[in-house]
Formats: C-alpha cells, structure tokens, sequence
C-alpha cells in the first residue's frame, strides 16, 4: 500500500466536497459466469486534497480509468474504501463534472444547447443559466460559436464546449479521462494552458487521466504513476513547480527531472 | 480581368449583377462539362422512348405484347379523364398510409419496449428476425380471409410488410447510443426518461426514419400485393382487371401512376428525414 504524504495546495474551492480518499480499492471486473476476467485495480490508495491537480499516467490497461470511474461513482469497487467530501461514493453525483476523452457532443443540439445539457437535466431554470453559459463559453473562446452544431467545430474547439458543459455546473471536482488524448500536439498545449487557466481561477479538484507523462507532469500537482497486470499505484511524485506555469517551464531542469523520475517509475513496471 | 475556375466565371472588372449576366451560359456549360450526366441520363431516356415507339410502329413487337409510349401516353389520358379513376388512386394511398402509419407506429414502440426490457426481448427478438425473413406477401391470401375483401385486409397486408423493417431499426438503433454518451447521462445523475428522450430517442432517430423510408415503399407493395389478390378498388384491381381484358397500354398507364405514388411518398419522407433529422452525417456530404 502507498500512501504519500500531501502537502496542502488548495486554492480555494470547496474544502468540505473537494477532498477524495481512496483507501484499498480493488476491482475485478468478471464475466457473466463469475470467472475473473481482468484484475483492473489491486490495493490502490491515493488521497486527494481539495483544489488539487492530479494526474494518473500509466499504459493502457494500468487501470487509471476505471478509478476515475470509481472516484465518479460511475462503477463500484470490488473491495476498499472511497470517499468523495468525506462521504462514502454511492453513485454518481451532480457535484463532479466529469470529461471524456471524446467530447460527448449531441449532434441535434447547438455548442450552447449541448453545454446547457446538465442544467435540463438538473431541472434547473434555463434562462438563468444562459447568462452564465454565455460567460463560459467567452472563458473558453467560444463565445461566437454558441449557435454552431458540434459538427462545424474542429476537435480543439469540441474539447471545449466538452469543458464548458463541464463548467456550467460548477462542480468542485472535475474528473477527467485523456480529454486531450485525440487532439494534435499544438492543440493539446493550448487546451493544457487554458485548462490551468481556469483551474487556477476556479480552484477546483481537478484529476486528469493522461497517457503521456509530459502532459501529466506540466499540469499537475502531483502524479500517481500506475502500472498494469494487475493494474496499481507503483509510486506517487510530487511536482516542485511553480505556478503559474508555462511552456517555457517544459525547458528548466527541475521539469526534465521531474520528467525522468515519473518515466523510471513506469520503467520499473516493465 | 476574368478568370475561370471549375466552370464559374469570376468578373472582376464589370459589376456583379452583369458578371453573372455573362456568365450564366458558360457556367451551363460548365456543368455539362463537369458533369455530363446531367444532360446523358435524360438524353437516354428519351433515345428509349424513341426507340421504343420506333419498335412499335415498325410492327417487330405486337402493340398487345409492348404497346408503345405513344399508346401508353392514350392510357394515362384515359385513366386522368375517367371519373371513376381518382377513387383507385385515393383507396391504394389510403391503404397505404394507413397501414404504414399504424404499423409504424406500433413497431417504434414495440422496438422501445424491447430495448428497456431485456428478457422480453430475449423471448421476442427471434420471432421479428423470422418474421422479416419470410416474404410477407405469402400472407395475403390469409389476410383476405380473415378480413374480408374490404380495405381491412389491404391495410393489415401493409401493416405486416411495414413493420419489421421499422422494428430492427428502431432496436438497432436505440442501442447504438455510445458508452461515454451513456456515462456523460449517469454522470449527471439523469432520470431513466431524461437518458430516453434526451439521448437515446435522438440518437435512434436516423436509424429509424432509414426503416421507415424503406416501410413506406414495402406498405405501398403490400397494398398492391393484396389488391392482387381480391379487391374491389385499388390501383392493383385496375392492374389485373386490364390484364385480363388485354388492355395492356392501361397496365402500362396505372404501372406508371404507381411508380409516381410511390416516389410522391418516398419524396415526402425524404423530405421530413431532413428536416427531422438535420444533424444526419450523409446530409453534409457537399
């Protein structure tokens, strides 16, 4: 079992729901008849400090977002302990905004229409939230593209009605899967400074599942480094960056060790 | 300063209005070059007629065998000025729409109890897939049994013939919604009729208007199919009755008042596809 100890980066947010403890969670997924088909997670503990950002990178299979999903209530662990705010996850809830690595856009509903989705589905009173969305979308550079059907919009600019819908709910912690996975390299660098842009505005519980370590270390506060077969924690780094960062950032030594460190926990899994 | 490109003119130097003024019968020209199928695909058509009338008056097919367009232009007059003709066309639509709209209808919902209950359709799939393999027009003869010679026999005949096309794509359909769809829904804790008409109804849609195009088509040959049978009135009467009075130039005239009915109908549902459904990806090909 790993626990490290966390220093506290809060930025304000809200400290009563912003907080995730992952205590020994295991998961098993199984076929129909019961046989054990993939040890998804084995003993995994991690906890999360409220206004934090998180990255889980590992390979595929390390099982990173099957704990996102866990930490989302969106599937129930085997065995172990989560907690989101100091309550026991039961199920989803309206207070996590989670993200996808596709953008999840309904077709037949224009960039605002889409982003005013979980306002619908809240049963909460359109009008009121249209002011707000509008505000949104200027904070993500779609403001002239709120009447625009998700198909006119390049992938970059899906990925950010994708965090707009995400945004208008104001959740305290964000989860999100490879949001950025399928952009192009360019794109994906502009998304990372605009996402720590308004993480850093907001002050939210952000745990963002990457594959590529760079992304992981530029953004984040600290990396849980997951390995696989059964997928696990094999260590948690800390990254001794300043903020506000930018992408000269990426050229400073502390940076390209940081780098290396999380490489040679990966290596070590190999 | 005039340039060309792709068959447009561009005028630069004469004002807009005059610019497509002159340019009008080039850019003609343009498209023909461009695509010559627009003009050679009516132009054959028209050879075939000529040709097929060439064949008729010359005496090398019997005009009782293959009456010619001009024969078969005397039967379309006929038929228009015939006081009894409106009726046929009115009863063949009626059974047509009817039946589509009720077998439509009937199987959307069965498909949407389908989806929500799986055991049912566990227990029910099996029998929609054996029924949309078998050649429903087998049933006619049946249909006019039970339901007499009237309208009712035709409409139960479309009914069956619409259906399970519409069935398939409906489940097929309602069950192409994408996993992160799904989870986006479950995320924000939505109500099983939320995830319904929210998600799953839009995304089936395409599917279903795609079943629903091609069951208006098949209710339309159920109709017919059992206006062959027995029937008093209906285009498929008027199709036999010509036939078995020789009067084959007539056939011709009502086959072709058919094939415009069913392209008006297939028209039709073209038409509110797009309109329904706008976001459709074949739409934006251009």
């Amino acid at each position: 079992m790993l626990r490290t100890e966390v220093r506290n980066r809060a930025s304000g947010g809200d400290a009563r729901t912003g907080a995730i403890e992952v205590e020994n969670v295991s998961k098993v997924f199984r076929t129909r008849l019961g046989a054990v088909a993939v040890e998804a997670l084995r003993d995994v503990s991690v906890d999360i400090l409220p206004g934090q950002f998180v990255s889980f990178v590992g390979p595929s299979g390390c099982g990173k977002s099957t704990l996102l999903k866990l930490i989302g209530g969106l599937i129930e662990p085997t065995s172990g302990r989560l907690t989101v705010g100091g309550l026991d996850v039961g199920g989803p809830r309206r207070d996590i905004g989670v993200m996808f690595q596709t953008p999840v856009l309904f077709p037949w509903r224009t960039v605002l229409e889409n982003v005013l989705l979980p306002i619908e589905v809240f049963g909460l009173d359109r009008r009121i939230a249209i002011e707000k969305t509008r505000d949104i979308l200027r904070l993500v550079g779609l403001e002239d593209r709120a009447g625009a059907y998700p198909r006119e919009l390049s992938g970059g600019m899906q990925q950010r009605a994708a965090l707009s819908r995400v945004l208008v709910i104001d959740p305290p912690i964000i989860l999100m899967d490879e949001p950025f996975g399928a952009l192009d390299e360019f794109t994906r660098e502009r998304m990372n400074l605009e996402l720590l842009r308004i993480w850093q505005e907001h002050g939210q519980t952000i745990i963002f599942v990457t594959h590529s370590i760079v992304e992981a270390v530029f953004l984040a506060d600290r990396v849980v480094v997951m390995g696989t077969a059964p997928g696990r924690v094999l260590s948690i780094v800390d990254v001794p960056l300043p903020r506000p960062r930018s992408i000269e950032l990426m050229k400073s030594p502390e940076f390209a060790a940081t780098v290396f460190d999380v490489r040679e926990y990966l290596g070590v899994a190999r | 300063m005039s340039a060309r490109l792709d068959g447009v003119e561009f005028d630069s130097s004469k004002g807009s209005r005059s610019a497509s003024r002159v340019s009008a019968g080039r850019r003609l020209y343009g498209v023909l070059q461009n695509h010559p199928g627009v003009i050679l695909s009516p132009l054959s058509f028209v050879l075939l007629l000529v040709l097929w009338e060439l064949v008729g008056r010359a005496g090398l097919v019997a005009p009782i065998v293959l009456p010619p367009p001009s024969r078969v232009w005397d039967g379309l007059v006929i038929l228009f000025t015939a006081p009894w003709f409106p009726q046929h066309v009115w009863f063949t639509a009626a059974e047509t729409l009817i039946g589509f709209a009720i077998g439509g209808v009937a199987a959307i919902l069965l498909g949407i109890v389908m989806v929500n209950v799986p055991l049912f359709k566990e227990v029910v799939y099996p029998y929609v897939v054996a029924f949309q393999v078998m050649p429903k027009v087998v049933l006619a003869p049946i249909f006019i049994t039970w339901f007499g010679f009237g309208i009712e026999s035709k409409i139960v005949m479309a009914i069956a013939i619409s259906f399970f096309p519409v069935v398939i794509n409906t489940v097929v359909g309602l069950e192409s919604v994408e996993e992160d769809a799904s989870l986006l829904m479950r995320s924000l804790v939505a109500s099983r009729r939320q995830i319904f008409w929210k998600l799953a109804w839009p995304t089936a849609l395409p599917s279903i208007f795609a079943g629903l195009k091609t069951s208006l088509t098949l209710a339309l040959i159920g109709a017919l199919v059992a206006e062959f049978v027995t029937a008093k009135e209906g285009l498929g009467t008027l199709i036999t009755t010509f036939s078995f009075e020789l009067k084959v130039y007539l056939v011709f005239a009502v086959i072709i008042v058919v094939s415009v009915l069913g392209l008006a109908m297939y028209g039709i549902m073209e038409y509110l596809d797009r309109k329904v459904v706008f976001w459709r990806r074949s739409h934006f090909t251009g």
